[in-house]
Parts: structure tokens; sequence; C-alpha cells
């Protein structure tokens, strides 16, 4: 125990409140001068736990001093609130831009977004283009999509588009009977977990991954799923990625992923054609859970890009 | 407040200067116990006693606990002398400033104010066998006393915890019953160490204007829901009209609180619904699974002190709160590193580490006929007779002292009983007109071993856990084990076979002038 003390790593808890009132749940880990810092974001229905194996296999970058760690909860996610705002994907991009300015105010940052974390940053990229290539060196996008979620009408994203609006206000109005229900299913349940695998996860995921996932997602609110679906719909940045074609761009995909199916990242490596794009075998939505190495190595590259370190490789 | 920390042997200037005053009673405290002494003596015709305050005002515990949410774990309608009920209580479970100007106001009302001495720290209070009298020396004169009654109470004095560096910290530090409200801790990053009952009201209170705040807990405690609300003005109105209401709604909670006691000593099937309830109340609040983990005990409910709040879970899952499983390793300058490497910075530290309990500061003050202090005899464990009197130790007697405490009810209680117990002595003394009163080691045998057969597989004992209540041999030192009204019972009147007196008339061993 007191071996590991010869090496101490700096760690914050800090709450970002936004202009509308929303405070998100964000901890800084590492050294104060390290010279990137990376900031991930998270997926819908998830919490900045979902990073929790990246961030395990970059601990001793940070321990280093290499890199400094930024994780955040989307506002509505974790122990984040809500704010006054209508949910849209847009804001979730002023959120990050929020925790950018009051967390990470000067020097280089690589962003990694994991699905809706991904759409997170592609809406800052287009709402405050002059951050990338000046701030942002680097981004990493995760098992995510430009817009279009909907279309494939045997996706989960089209079966999703179904459900009308007034049905979900109902749902959200029910949401209290829902929560009890969804309690009788928990994710220790093998029920629960075969659905949770069966969505999210390719073949070679271990029980653990599922089950972790489950509990993650179990923690998030019935609101954040109801609130954030239609935003997801709505979401389209396909004409607007111009921004990030100025800096280093890593996409993974895992190739049974069914939330954003393959084809939303081969259109991202099209319209950003100096992207690296890694396609994961026998990987499913959660790929930050199920090929964290992976990730790791793509992150770790940007961080070397953007301190000056040259290319990859 | 008064510094603790002067030496035995010198007294103060101040001290010297001033003749030392006759009394018959001298009373350590103006807490709970202290003022119900003064009340019960003055009821009884008595004046000539003093209270013997360190501070500069009564209140004792609700006088120095004044950090932000401070308040307390019973209703107040329970918590309030039997003889001076209040109907105006602002809430179900008063805040401390409200506690506070109760005590205040009691003391002023049955005129024992003018009985305390204040700024009168006791330094040594020493038995001398010729004259038959306590001499009390204390910060603001010496004091010769017929009888000493301790009223010096369990929470007294802070505990601070042995952390390594913690003298080099830079920043703020300060224990929870000594906050000092001149400083501003918005915008700072606040640690707190400790999850007792202090920490589970400051941490809600002070969350939402901090930065950030860090709790580091040892052992996660049961927390139920506090159903406390504000008390309607016709409600105020109706218990001044009508005191026998709250005497009635006093003895209904009186009642539903000594049920708990089934559960903790005699049948521990009791506590299930308790701890249920407990359960359901953690995982209605906090989400977060790991945080939920963290924050769910592994030992049976009521083995510590079982906790009451609606905002403490809310304020640990709060976006700027962070709760830490891992030990304190050390303390820096201006950051608090834990046994896993992690490295906080850290602009406040507060300390909400407890009370010497177990241990009782005055203990090491009060000299017997032997010339050994209340500690030194107790070195083996703390033993009396009724939880109020000690061999070697004439004419003096103990309140809120070795088991008396109660984790469910109301203290006041015991308080009471205890007041009425020591009136009693006192009592006897007068009609037998007897010099020196004092207990036997047999009495005090007997009452440990009571205590000892009553706590056998209670859930204090059994339940799995360390808390305050158990002394380092790991015996019960601290609580009543038994239903409150059991000890009533017990010490309603004065157990004269159990002690041995001397009448005035008798002469002492070593006469000089008195």
């Amino acid at each position: 125990m007191t071996a590991t003390l010869t090496r101490t790593v700096c760690k914050r808890t800090a709450a970002v409140t936004t202009p509308d009132g929303a405070q998100l749940h964000a901890t800084v880990e590492g050294a104060e001068n390290a010279p990137v810092t990376v900031v991930l974001a998270h997926g819908w229905t998830l919490s900045q736990a979902a990073w929790d194996d990246v961030s395990t296999l970059l601990s001793d970058r940070v321990a280093e001093g290499a890199l400094r760690l930024v994780r955040y909860d989307q506002r509505g996610h974790g122990r984040s609130t809500w704010g006054d705002t209508e949910i849209t994907i847009d804001q979730l991009g002023n959120d990050l831009a929020e925790v950018i300015d009051q967390l990470v105010p000067a020097g280089p940052i690589v962003l990694g977004g994991h699905s809706m974390g991904g759409m997170t940053i592609m809406c800052l990229a287009a709402a405050r283009p002059e951050l990338f290539g000046d701030r942002v060196l680097g981004v990493a996008l995760v098992a995510t999509s430009a817009g279009d979620l909907t279309s494939d009408p045997r996706s989960a994203g089209g079966r999703m588009a179904k459900v009308r609006p007034g049905m979900l206000s109902a749902l959200l109005a029910g949401a209290r009977v829902l929560e009890k229900l969804r309690n009788l299913v928990p994710p220790t349940s093998p029920r629960h977990q075969k659905m949770v695998r069966g969505l999210l996860y390719g073949a070679d995921a271990t029980d653990e991954m599922v089950l972790e996932g489950a509990k993650i997602m179990h923690a998030s609110t019935l609101r954040s799923f109801f609130e954030f679906m239609p935003a997801l719909g709505d979401h389209d940045k396909r004409e607007e990625l111009a921004a990030l074609s100025r800096v280093p761009v890593e996409i993974f995909v895992g190739d049974s992923d069914k939330l954003t199916p393959e084809r939303h990242a081969r259109h991202l490596a099209e319209v950003l054609p100096e992207a690296r794009l890694h396609r994961a075998e026998r990987t499913g939505h959660m790929v930050t859970q199920e090929r964290p190495q992976l990730v790791v190595d793509g992150l770790l590259r940007l961080v070397r890009e953007a301190s000056g370190g040259g290319s990859a490789n | 407040m008064t510094s603790t920390i002067e030496t035995r042997a010198v007294p103060s200037p101040g001290a010297a200067a001033q003749p030392t005053r006759e009394v018959r009673v001298a009373v350590i405290g103006t807490g709970f116990a202290g003022l119900a002494m003064g009340i019960k003596l003055r009821e009884r015709g008595e004046t000539d006693f003093v209270l013997l305050e360190r501070a500069d005002d009564v209140g004792g515990t609700w006088r120095d606990n004044t950090y932000p949410g401070a308040a307390c774990d019973v209703q107040s309608h329970l918590y309030s002398y039997s003889f001076a009920p209040n109907p105006d209580w602002g809430r179900s479970y008063s805040e401390q400033p409200e506690i506070q100007a109760y005590l205040q106001r009691t003391a002023a009302r049955y005129g024992v104010r003018e009985h305390c001495v204040f700024g009168a720290d006791v330094t040594a209070a020493r038995w001398d066998e010729g004259e038959r009298r306590w001499h009390v020396t204390t910060t603001a004169g010496n004091f010769r006393a017929r009888v000493l009654i301790s009223a010096a109470g369990a929470l007294a004095d802070p505990t601070y915890p042995a952390i390594p560096g913690i003298e080099s910290f830079e920043g703020t530090v300060m224990h929870s019953a000594r906050w000092d409200s001149s400083h501003d801790i918005s915008g700072e990053k606040v640690a707190v160490i400790g999850t007792g009952a202090s920490a589970i009201q400051v941490v809600p209170a002070i969350q939402p204007q901090v930065e950030s705040i860090t709790v580091y807990q040892r052992t996660p405690a049961w927390v139920v829901p506090r159903t406390d609300h504000p008390v309607k003005p016709w409600a105020r109105r109706l218990y001044r009209l009508l005191p026998g209401l709250q005497r009635a709604i006093r003895g209904v909670l009186y009642a539903f609180r000594e049920f708990l006691v089934l559960g903790m000593a005699k049948q521990r099937m009791f506590l299930k619904p308790v701890g249920a309830l407990a359960k359901a109340h953690l995982e209605r609040q906090v989400r977060d699974p790991k945080l939920r983990e963290a924050l769910t005990p592994d030992y049976t409910i009521g083995c510590k002190r079982i906790l009451i709040s609606n905002d403490y879970f809310p304020a640990v899952a709060a976006p700027n709160a962070e709760l830490v499983t891992a030990g304190i390793a050390e303390i820096r300058p201006r950051s608090i590193v834990s046994e896993d490497g992690i490295e906080r910075p850290t602009d406040t530290l507060v300390l909400a580490t407890g009370f010497h309990v177990t241990d009782l500061p005055i203990a090491e003050k009060i000299c017997g006929r032997e010339g050994r202090t209340l500690a030194e005899v107790w070195e083996e464990g703390m033993v009396t007779n009724r939880s109020a009197a000690v061999a070697g130790f004439p004419n003096m007697f103990l309140l809120v002292g070795p088991n008396v405490g109660v984790g469910h009810t109301s203290m006041v209680y015991m308080i009471e009983s205890q007041v009425s117990y020591v009136d009693d002595a006192l009592r006897t003394m007068e009609t037998e007109d007897l010099a020196v009163l004092e207990t036997t080691p047999e009495a005090q045998a007997a009452w440990r071993e009571l205590i000892a057969e009553k706590s056998k597989g209670t859930v204090w004992l059994a339940g799995g856990c360390a808390s305050w209540y158990l002394d380092k041999h790991g015996h019960n030192s601290t609580l009543w084990p038994d239903f409150t009204f059991r000890f009533r019972k017990l010490t309603k009147q004065l157990d004269r076979e159990n002690y041995v007196g001397v009448p005035a008339g008798a002469p002492a061993s070593t006469e000089e002038a008195a």
C-alpha cells in the first residue's frame, strides 16, 4: 500500500456550472502542467464510468505526467443535473465547450467521444470551429455517427424512430412506474444481461463486461432515456464536420454494432479522408469496454501528435 | 473557547489572587446535565452551590457544536426537560441554535444562571480526607466543596486523528465541534474526515456552497429517513393551550423509540425492518452502483449509532462531491493523499472525528482519597455504582458518565434519572447527617456484572463493528444496554445499602483546620 505512495496522482472533483444552471460532475486526474489534456465524453444512458477501463489503462501515463485526464457526466446522466434548456445534442456540444473553458482554459486538448459523446464533439466542432486546430489537436470518435440514425428500419435507431413524440411524453409521465418495473429486472438477472448483451455487445464480450455495463446503464434514469431519444434522432452534423478535418481523427467501430452500425463510421471516414478508421471484429457498440486497449492506443497516438511528438507509429 | 491545555500543577495567575471559595456543592459543566442538576438543587432549597463552566455561556455540547447543519437526532418534544416543556419548538427536530436558546432560557428561568462561574475550566479536583472536602482548582479561582458533581459530559472534548503530516497542513483545520464561523468556506475545496453523526449533518449543509467536497469514510453508517418538518403555528398554539397534549406526544415518541431497544438488546429480528428501511433509503437516493456499494455497511444496523438524514446521500452524490474509502496515508501542506496514491488538493479540512467518550478527560483531573486520579483507577475499564458513584471518591457523583449513553432515544431522559438519584443521595446525607457518603467496590463489581450481562449478545457487541460505544478492551462502557425505564427504576432511589456513610461528628483520620 505504502509502496504506491512513491508516486501520487493528483485528482479533483469539480462541478462545471453551465449558463442555464446545469451542474456537470467532472473528474480531473493528473498534473496541472501536463503537456496535453484528454477530455472524454460518454454515451447515452451511460456515465463517465463507461470510460473506466480506458482510464485505468491510461493511469500510468497520467501518473508520469504525460497527460491530464478529464471525464464528466453529460447533463441528465450520472451525477450531473438537467439544467433548464431543451435537450438537444447541440446543447451537449455547448456543455463540452463549458467543460473545456472552465477546466482546461489553456494547453492542447485531445477529445474522445463514445456514441452520443462523439456526436457531442461534432456539435462542438460545428458551434466552436475555432477551437479545432488551435486548442483541440486530436479527436477520437468511438462507435458514433454524424447523423441519420433512424433511416435503417432494422437498426435500433430505426425502431426508436417509430416512437412518436406523444408516446414519449406519455412514457415520461409514467417514468416513476416504469422505474419500479425496471427494478424488478436488476442488472444481475440473466434476462437483463441477455438483453443488454444482444443489443450492445459483440461475441467476445465477457459476462463481467456486460454486467458492468448493465449496472452503469441501470443507474441512469428513464428520464434520460426518453428525453435524449428524440434528440439523438434529430442529430445531423453530416454537413458541418469541416472543423474536424483540421485535426488528426481516429475512428473506431465494432463490426457487430447495432446502435451505430458500421456504415456510420464509414461515412465519417469518407467526410474526413485523413482520419484513421479502426474496425474491431466481434465487437459491438461498447468499444470502450470491449476493446479498451485499441481505444487507448488511438488516444495515445493523438496525445503524441498533440504534444508535438510527430505522427503515428 | 476556553483552553483546556492548562497544566494541572500551576494555577493561573488570576486564580492565585483569589481566596478559596467555600460551597456546599460544586457542579462541573452547564450542559443539559449540569443545568438539570442546578435546577434540582434550587428546587430542594439549596443555594450554596456553583456550576463551574469553562466557556462563557451555558449549553455544553449544544453551545460548542455550531457547525452548519448541527441539529438533534431526537424530536424536540422528547429531547427537552420534562419539567420545562417548550410549546414553541420551530421544527420537529430542532437545530442547534434553538436548543441552545432553550437551555439559556431555562437556565435563566430557574435561577441557576447566577450560580454559574464562567471561564472556570477545572484543572484539578482533589479529595482532602482530613477536611472531608473537595478542592477544586479552576482557571477562575479555587473552590472547596462538600460534594462534587461532574456533569462534564461525554461529547465534550473533541478527538483529533493522528494522521501523518496533519501538522504540516497549511490550509484551515476545523473540528466540527470547534467550528470557526468567521472562516468562509464558500468556493473552497473542502475535505471532511469522518462519517458519523456530525459529518452527516455538516456535509449536506456545506456541499452547495463549496467548490468541491471530499468525504473520507472509514466505515459507512446506516442512515434512515428524517421525518423533520416545521411545526405549524396552530400546533404551537395548541401545545400552549393543552400542555397535556405535548406530554402525550412526548410519551408516544418515547415509547416508540424504546421499541428499538427490543431489536438492539433483546431480539435482533426486530431490527430487520429498520435495516430494510435504511437499505431502501440508500437505494432510492443513490443510483450510482459503486457509490451505493461504498455507502452500504457490512455490519448489523444499530451496532454503530443509526443516523437520520434525508440530505446526506444526495450531498455525497452531488456533482461536486466525492466519497473516498481508501484510508488517508498522509496530509501534505495543501493536499491529502489517500492510500491508493491519489492526492487531492484541499483548502479546508473538517474533522468530524468525534469526542473522547471512552476516555473521559475529566477523569484525569479528579483525584480520589488514595491520591489516584479517576482515569488511573479506571485504567482497566470504567467502574461505577449505578453509573454515578465510584469507590475511593467520596461525595462525588457523575452525570453522563459510563453506561448512561443512549443511541436510540433522548439523553435528557437519562440525565433526569441520574439527577433524581444524586438528589436522593444528597437528601440521604442531610437526613442522616453524614459528612461522607461513599460507594463500595462490591457494589461496583455488581453493577459492572449487571452491565456485562445485559450487554451480552446485544447488537453493539455482536453486530460486527467497532464503535465508540466500546472501550479499548471491547467492553461496553458507554451505553445503557437495556430499556431506559429500567435505568430509571434502578436509580429511582439511592441504593443506601451500597454506600458507607460517615456521620458528621466522626473523627477523620488526619484532622486539619477546616
